[in-house]
């Protein structure tokens, strides 16, 4: 019944789409191999406690039982696997990893979104310095450059901004929680109600401003002055700005913005956040951060982890070319085997014809709307 | 100033919410003499679609669309994970369990519901600690008690007008509805001070409407 049909959710690929995918993905990978980092391959198939610190409602994972009943996910993630391999190996730290491959996330069905995403990253563990950001920030811009993503908007964030205001808030528990969702659910009807009690508080009008707490970064850091002095947030501001200025000297063309109301891509996010995005893509072209206590839920010891992973799929639709260079064929027989040979390494995005006859060789020709070359005559 | 793509559930909310557009400084001529068509690229700042509520989530959640203008009936059903930034307090009405008078809300067995909403209507008995046997019926919901399809309906209501009609009466009120202004994640970025200023503009338009 179903055998001449994709399970929904799924695609296949073929010709410039695959090539371009695989393009990014070989440039990308040969980039951080020139780094210095290695190579970490972890399998599709993990059993799905691995992925528990996951929010299951936004990140739906395939399941399948194993022969003895434990459940098994297509992997929904590729950083939660690199935390368990670090924390049953004993691979010495500092390292640094490369990876890319499939994720899973069942989405919504028939809604023209697909189900298995590549991606291309690296997991920076061992390093506690914010010199570990900015080698991942390097990578991403300087990646970017090279597929040619003109018009790059690099947008930092801090995954303990919003805890550290809403605790120097008089709040209790319950009603920080309304405001957290409110803001980042950019609910601005609810939000208002919410923060109405708190009209007389000096916080009120850095309140007022916070669901549109994002932007250009100097415009941001502008806005903040309206904000009560928190000592918390001092480190926080200070690691934001250095990284800027960082940014600033190695890339001065960039746009770098921030955002100061955006939820953390995980809970298990615990320092700066970036991501990066064009003009014209729906989706993040690349996200990552700090994230130091993600192997206290595999072992004791916390291991300081910065990552970063670019969305190859967003990639490819970004830099995708719909021209279609027209093919060469080249039609040889036995005895000028080495001629073809020769011809195919010199001609771009030409191949062999292995018709049996110059007759057959010439209607694939047409049919394909292929240059055809005869090399039989050619003398070797 | 960059153009914002919104698409605008077609029908009674485009009827109900063209008014507050329109006090918001944006010419809504040409969707009021619309005829037969859906796509409207004429002004420079604002280009709109029509379409049914639960495709106008779909146009969003794809990044063909900034905006959409939507009921939160739907954003409820559906699941929405775009930011829901703006009640436009219009096309308000509520969630009802309603049924023919002779129906026993206490009575011990698995209730069969009938309803056009099915995860609202399963998140409700939820919250109240029963389950109940849901029929999916996609117009004129307030048949099912009549023909004995099923117990109850949970339906949408206005006015109550329907369900007194067909002597239906209401046994609970749910969650309320109104209209909602929802923008796509990235597209608040790429279009921030847009956006920023068709929000400051609906919300004077919403205080001078009330």
């Amino acid at each position: 019944m179903f055998n001449r049909n994709l399970p929904v959710g799924t695609r296949d690929e073929f010709g410039a789409v695959a090539q371009a995918k695989e393009k990014i993905t070989g440039q990308i990978q040969t980039y951080f191999r020139r780094r210095g980092f290695q190579k970490l391959t972890t399998p599709l198939l993990e059993y799905k406690a691995v992925f528990s610190s996951m929010e299951q409602q936004t990140y739906q994972p395939y399941q399948l039982l194993d022969e003895h009943g434990e459940t098994l996910v297509l992997r929904p993630d590729l950083t939660l696997p690199v935390a368990r391999v670090m924390s049953t190996t004993g691979i010495k730290t500092p390292v640094k990893w490369y990876y890319s491959g499939e994720v899973f996330r069942v989405k919504k069905r028939l809604s023209g979104s697909y189900n298995q995403q590549t991606q291309a990253g690296i997991e920076i563990i061992g390093y506690r310095s914010l010199k570990a950001e900015w080698e991942c920030l390097t990578a991403a811009i300087e990646l970017c450059q090279q597929l040619a993503v003109s018009d790059l908007h690099v947008e930092l964030g801090h995954a303990r901004f919003v805890k550290a205001v809403l605790q120097a808030l008089p709040l209790n528990t319950l009603q920080q929680a309304t405001l957290q969702q409110a803001l980042f659910s950019k609910n601005l009807s609810e939000y208002q109600a919410v923060i109405a009690p708190l009209v007389a508080d000096p916080f009120y009008p850095f309140l007022q401003i916070w669901p549109w707490l994002f932007g250009d970064f100097a415009k941001v850091l502008d806005q903040l002055k309206l904000l009560p002095e928190v000592p918390e947030l001092q480190s926080i501001f200070q690691e934001l700005s250095a990284t800027k200025a960082f940014l600033k000297q190695q890339f001065p063309q960039r746009t770098i913005e921030l955002d100061l109301s955006i939820e953390s891509p995980q809970d298990y996010y615990t320092g700066m956040i970036f991501h990066g995005y064009s003009d014209s893509t729906a989706e993040f072209l690349f996200s990552g951060g700090r994230y130091d206590q993600l192997l206290s839920s595999f072992q004791n010891t916390l291991q300081p982890a910065v990552g970063l992973a670019f969305e190859v799929d967003q990639l490819a639709q970004y830099t995708a070319t719909t021209t279609t260079t027209p093919t060469t064929l080249i039609y040889f027989d036995t005895a000028s085997w080495g001629v073809a040979q020769q011809v195919l390494q010199q001609t771009p995005n030409s191949s062999l014809c292995l018709a049996a006859t110059k007759r057959e060789a010439e209607q694939i020709a047409r049919r394909t709307n292929s240059k055809l070359i005869d090399v039989t005559e050619v003398q070797p | 100033m960059s153009t914002l793509k919104i698409a605008l559930t077609k029908g009674r909310t485009e009827k109900q919410v063209l008014p507050l557009l329109e006090a918001s400084g944006i010419d809504c001529s040409a969707i009021r003499n619309k005829q037969r068509r859906l796509i409207f690229n004429d002004l420079p700042d604002y280009h709109f679609i029509l379409a049914k509520g639960p495709d106008v989530l779909t146009y969003l959640n794809r990044g063909t669309m900034d905006i959409g203008i939507v009921g939160s009936d739907i954003l409820a059903e559906q699941h929405n994970e775009q930011y829901e930034m703006l009640d436009l307090q219009t096309g308000k009405c509520h969630f009802v369990l309603a049924s023919t008078p002779d129906f026993d809300p206490h009575q011990v067995k698995r209730k069969i519901i009938a309803t056009k909403y099915p995860s609202i209507t399963q998140r409700y008995f939820r919250s109240i600690g029963e389950d109940v046997e849901i029929i999916k019926i996609e117009g004129s919901v307030e048949l099912a008690p009549l023909v004995g399809l099923a117990d109850a309906i949970v339906d949408i209501v206005e006015t109550g007008t329907t369900l007194r009609e067909n002597n239906l009466q209401i046994f609970a009120t749910l969650q309320s509805v109104s209209t909602r202004l929802v923008v796509n994640r990235l597209s608040l970025k790429q279009h921030q001070s847009a956006i920023q200023q068709l929000i400051t503009n609906l919300q004077q338009a919403i205080k001078t409407e009330v």
